[in-house]
């Protein structure tokens, strides 16, 4: 706990968890990532103006322009942005007065910087990833990069990835957690505001898609440092890879759309100065692609050898779910009818997001057609295409920025230079991705095109000098504002409806005294005491906070701390050290390889640099989580607050607890997926079990059933106080767990002493992957329990608060639970 | 019989002109409510929008209804239209896949080539020769990393994935020599801009004449090296490993 310093400090945005300065910094970084990921591509375009290439980069440097270009826009830009405006406007929006989790907010924008820090690093760690942007298989493993330096840099990329995903399911934590407990009273579900609907959805979709790619850049992680052969071989990976990647991949369309759909909405209302026509059902819309997002995704494998059955249900449901899409779309321009329509800077931009977006969606059902798309597939007018609709996407944020840009900075802008940006925008835009439907048989990620191509590829390479103007114009539009624009009200928008326009611009550090309250019908400022009337509790959407907050009632809230940062800075340490191990670990096991594995091209090295970083990212990460942990952070829960359907006797934490284990069931889903569909693959029955026997499997599961049973027993002593028998029941637990990983060690030992390794073949692979990733969830439980113990023995904790150790119980549970699915595959099937 | 050729050419124009004119009327449509409903400074009536209001929708759902289905039937009927034309394109045009005496020919794509094997194992790397409108089956893998096997002329196209084979057709009609025709539509590695080959499509004569020649050279060899088998043996894996280094840069 700290004081929050002023905003001209700089250390104030190092130690701010304060939402609307976390999306400040979103938002900043996001654009800074945009640049980034503009100037490569304006230098690839560069080199696309002759066929065959200007010569200004070789081939490899242009896949790894292409290859950046696509993860820092897709990931580091485009999501981030409007997570920016999520931080900033929906705790105003549904009338709370921060994230439920302020601090781990803060930690997932530090994660999200520094891991496009070490993403971009990775040019200068000897060339970065350059196999795309959807990293497919077996071009992603380190047989295909060869040199030392790539390896380290194609690592770095791949990390760095790895660490936004892991700021990503951060950030779904508490998104979740916020919008389904933190609403104000009166604000049930379907009141929402259809920003905040597009931000829920959007993380609900999240919190499974991004879990899936986590499993998947774990597996390739292991591949590229501990050369396991996941993605390695000829027998399934490269589908496996693709199946991975676009389980991930298709939601994640929709996850960088929905948000920028949301902004299109408000922005619509407001400037048309009418409601939404048919909002309910949009959100059904919404709802419904949400769900089915996710069983369309072998569309983008339709010219792989996946059957025909397979491909005509894919189809049926690509289709599907394009016409909500169609629904939405209307529903935008039936709220123009009869409206009172301002062709306002933010307008323009919507309008012209909406116009864009049709089109992108036309093309789309091009694709769908699977006829069509064997034509198109790898080629420009896929290019071309989901430009239309993600860029469509980006032109509603740019108009979500000028919206809040007097809410979040007090200046109004200027109307002509916004409109001017607007006009030098779209037209760079069209001339940009236009022409690549007409140049359309040109395969992507080529200089190599036919010359009769060559107009439209100098087209679209002025384009996008034109497009890189307008981005510039935009920033200028608005640093000027900062310089000389008029002071703005708190609503400067005739007909905006929501929160956020009903407090000062900008608003205040705690957004407004009391409590918001819709419970009259429209929003009101209310004293924050418990509600009177009782009645709302009786239908569960609305409690009150339990008496354990009681004591705290004069305390205020903290909104700074040091730690997120540190931890960022740590894990960003630790990634950095990762990305240097592999040739160390060449070295190391070469005398072990086997003759037939797959071919290692990477110069062996032992190397003691990048192992000393590993280390030392560890040991910031061990200090910093340790100080945090220990952080008296006071965080209030709203006493009153619609949580339908997630309010009864849970609480933030638990909720957020459940999300997360929620998550983690998908990533220990994709790797049993994993190891299914690769065993089916090779033919079930050639897999043996890899373990020298059954019993120490057995063993281990009841040692671990043992240990949950323990776990439950921490807790009976934890409430009632009976500090003696807690810590004996958590030492007892943290001694099973250390006994389970004895006898992994032994078993893991026995094989070693055979000559058999994790990369001796396949299903070793396999299975030391997957029991590996469970040994660590072990490791982190004993590393919480270890903590948990000091906390006892140094400051009696829990014993007045048991939920701690309620939710170390989930965990252990989820871990054991894992455990019983883990057994009978790997060591009797 | 209908090549893939003239298979794209049917559906793209149907998409296309339904498309442009959806596109059109939708984007017409959406302008015109822009500007008819342009602010004109007329006072608000009473039902506007306020602020802190709980959301509620506005009016005019059955018009969106309206929108929605007819957009809705021209999507499927077109998507349902493409499906029997896939049919057709899964099946052949013969009607069955590769048929008793069709063509085949195994396409094995590497970085940064491709290698066409035919029948009794005659095979050319970088050059793929087929005989003119007679449909040519294609079975296409990878030896290293994914590639993707096209011919944008032709329409045809498949993915080389490692350890899987991919199967398509396609008819070519004008003999001729078609430099660089075949590219590669699969990111694969630093000489994945450069990896095309040569399509020459031959009269089907032609075509049999150039196999009878390559089967003869083939032969030929096959009589020297049984002379010294020891050698053949020696030759075969030198040759594989140097495929194997050729894959790796
Ligand atoms: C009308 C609805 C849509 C349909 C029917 C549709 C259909 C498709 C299909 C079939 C593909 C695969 C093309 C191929 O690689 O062969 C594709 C690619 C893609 N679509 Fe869409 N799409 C739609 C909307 C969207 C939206 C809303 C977005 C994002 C905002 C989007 C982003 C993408 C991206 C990024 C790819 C290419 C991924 C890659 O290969 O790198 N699409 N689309
Ligand atoms: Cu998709
Ligand atoms: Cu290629």
């Amino acid at each position: 706990m700290s004081d929050l310093p002023p905003r001209r400090s700089v250390r104030r945005w190092l130690v701010t968890t304060n939402h609307k300065d976390v999306g400040i910094l979103y938002l900043a970084t996001a654009i800074a990532f945009l640049l980034i990921g503009g100037i490569l591509a304006l230098v690839f375009r560069l080199h696309l103006l002759e066929p065959g290439g200007t010569g200004l980069l070789s081939g490899n440097e242009y896949n790894q322009y292409v290859t950046s270009h696509g993860l820092l826009m897709v990931f580091w830009f485009l999501s981030p942005f409007a997570f920016g405006f999520a931080n900033y406007f929906v705790p105003l929006q549904i009338g709370a007065k921060d994230l439920a989790f302020p601090r781990l907010n803060a930690m997932s924008y530090w994660f999200y910087l520094l891991s496009g820090v070490l993403a971009v690093a990775a040019f200068f760690l000897g060339g970065s990833f350059a196999g795309g942007w959807t990293l497919y298989a077996p071009l992603n493993v380190p047989t295909y990069t060869p040199a030392m330096e790539a390896t380290t840099g194609s690592n770095a990329t791949v990390f760095g990835l790895l660490m936004f995903v892991i700021s990503v399911t951060m950030g779904t934590v508490n998104f979740m957690t916020t919008i389904h407990r933190h609403r104000a009273e009166g604000m049930g579900l379907w009141n929402m505001p259809l920003f905040t609907w597009s931000i829920l959805l959007t993380v609900w979709m999240m919190l499974f898609a991004f879990a899936a790619l986590l499993a998947a850049l774990l597996l390739l992680g292991a591949d590229r440092i501990f050369l396991t052969q996941y993605f390695a071989t000829d027998q399934g990976s490269g589908l496996l890879w693709a199946h991975l990647f676009w389980f991930f991949g298709h939601p994640e369309v929709y996850i960088v759309f929905f948000p920028a759909l949301g902004i299109m909405f408000e922005a619509f209302q407001t400037f048309c100065g009418r409601r939404l026509v048919g909002r309910k059902w949009v959100i059904i819309a919404m709802v419904l692609v949400a769900v089915q997002s996710f069983l369309v995704w072998m569309h983008h494998m339709f010219l792989t050898t996946i059957n025909l059955e397979i491909k005509t249900l894919t189809m049926a449901t690509t289709i599907g779910i394009s016409l909500p899409f169609d629904l939405m779309v209307f529903a935008l321009i039936y709220t123009m009818v009869k409206g009172r329509v301002r062709f306002t800077t933010p307008f323009l931009y919507s309008l012209g997001a909406l116009v864009l977006f049709i089109l992108g969606g036309i093309t789309g059902v091009f694709l769908g057609a699977i006829v069509l798309d064997y034509e198109f597939r790898g080629t420009y007018w896929v290019v071309a295409h989901f430009h239309y609709v993600m860029v469509s996407g980006v032109t509603a944020l740019i108009g979500g920025l000028y919206y809040w840009w007097p809410k979040m900075t007090g200046r109004m802008y200027s109307e002509f230079l916004g409109k001017l940006s607007f006009a030098v925008y779209f037209i760079g835009f069209n001339l940009v991705y236009f022409p690549m439907f007409l140049a359309w048989e040109t395969p992507r990620r080529v200089f190599h095109y036919s010359g009769d191509m060559t107009l439209w590829h100098q087209l679209s390479t002025v384009g996008a000098f034109v497009l890189g103007l307008s981005v510039l114009m935009i920033i200028a539009t608005l640093v000027h504002s900062l310089r000389y624009g008029a002071i703005a009200p708190d609503n400067p928008w005739e007909y905006s409806r929501t929160a956020e326009w009903a407090v000062p611009s900008p608003p205040p550090l705690e957004n407004w005294d009391g409590r918001a309250s819709y419970a009259s019908g429209s929003l009101e400022f209310v004293p924050d005491t418990p509600a009177t009337d009782g009645g709302a509790v009786a239908d569960g959407g609305t409690a009150t906070a339990e008496a354990a907050h009681a004591g705290h009632e004069e305390r205020h809230p903290d909104h700074a701390s040091i730690w997120p940062f540190a931890i960022g800075v740590g894990t960003f340490v630790f990634f950095l050290g990762l990305s240097g191990l592999t040739p160390t670990v060449i070295e190391l096991i070469e005398p072990y390889y086997p003759a037939d594995g797959p071919v290692i091209t990477t110069a062996g090295e032992i190397s003691y640099l990048y192992p000393a970083i590993t280390v030392v990212g560890l040991a910031i990460m061990g200090v910093s989580l340790f100080k945090m942990g220990v952080e008296d952070f006071y965080v209030p829960e709203p006493r009153v607050a619609e949580r339908w359907p997630f309010g009864g006797d849970l609480d933030d934490t638990k909720m957020g607890v459940w999300v997360f284990l929620a998550s983690d069931v998908v990533v220990f889903g994709a790797a049993i997926g994993a190891y299914v569909f690769l065993r089916l693959h090779e033919g079930w029955a050639s897999f043996d079990p890899i373990p020298f026997a059954a019993w120490p499997g057995l063993l281990n599961t009841y040692i671990l059933l043992t240990s949950s049973f323990t776990v439950i027993m921490a807790l009976v002593m934890a409430e009632r106080g009976n500090k003696r028998g807690l810590l004996g029941f958590l030492g007892a637990t943290m001694a099973l767990g250390l006994a389970f990983m004895g006898v992994k060690a032994f078993e893991y030992g026995v094989k070693f002493s055979q000559g058999e390794f994790w990369f001796t073949g396949l299903e070793y692979s396999l299975y030391f992957v997957t029991t590996g990733l469970h040994a660590l969830h072990v490791i982190i439980g004993l590393l919480i329990a270890a903590f948990m113990i000091y906390r006892i023995v140094s400051i009696d904790a829990y014993l007045e608060d048991e939920r701690p150790v309620e939710f170390f119980g989930l965990y252990w549970h989820f871990v054991d639970i894992v455990w019983v699915f883990l057994f009978p595959i790997f060591y009797l099937m | 019989m209908q090549t893939r050729v003239d298979v794209f050419e049917d559906i793209f124009m149907i998409f296309l002109v339904l498309g442009t004119i959806v596109g059109v009327i939708v984007v017409a449509y959406t302008l015109y409510n822009a500007y008819k409903y342009r602010d004109t400074g007329e006072p608000a009536d009473e039902d506007a929008p306020t602020l802190g209001e709980l959301p509620t929708g506005g009016q005019g759902g059955k018009k969106l209804f309206l929108s929605f289905a007819l957009s809705a039937v021209v999507v499927i009927s077109l998507v349902a239209y493409a499906y029997v034309l896939l049919l057709y394109v899964e099946t052949g045009p013969e009607g069955e896949n590769p048929g008793e005496d069709a063509i085949e020919i195994d396409v094995e794509g590497w970085a940064f080539d491709w290698d066409f094997h035919y029948e009794d194992g005659v095979e050319t790397t970088g050059t793929m020769y087929v005989p003119a409108g007679e449909t040519v089956w294609i079975n296409v893998t990878s030896d290293d990393v994914w590639h993707s096997f096209g011919i944008s002329d032709q329409r045809v196209k498949a993915d080389a994935i490692p350890g899987e084979y991919d199967q398509t057709w396609f008819v070519a009609e004008e003999p001729g020599e078609y430099e660089d025709a075949i590219e590669c539509f699969e990111l694969c590695g630093s000489g994945h801009s450069g990896m095309t080959a040569d399509l020459v499509v031959l009269e089907p004569e032609e075509y049999e004449e150039w196999l009878e020649e390559e089967r003869a050279a083939l032969e030929e060899d096959e009589e020297d090296d049984e002379e010294s088998e020891e050698d053949t043996e020696n030759d075969e894996e030198a040759e594989e490993e140097e495929d194997d280094e050729g894959g790796e840069d």
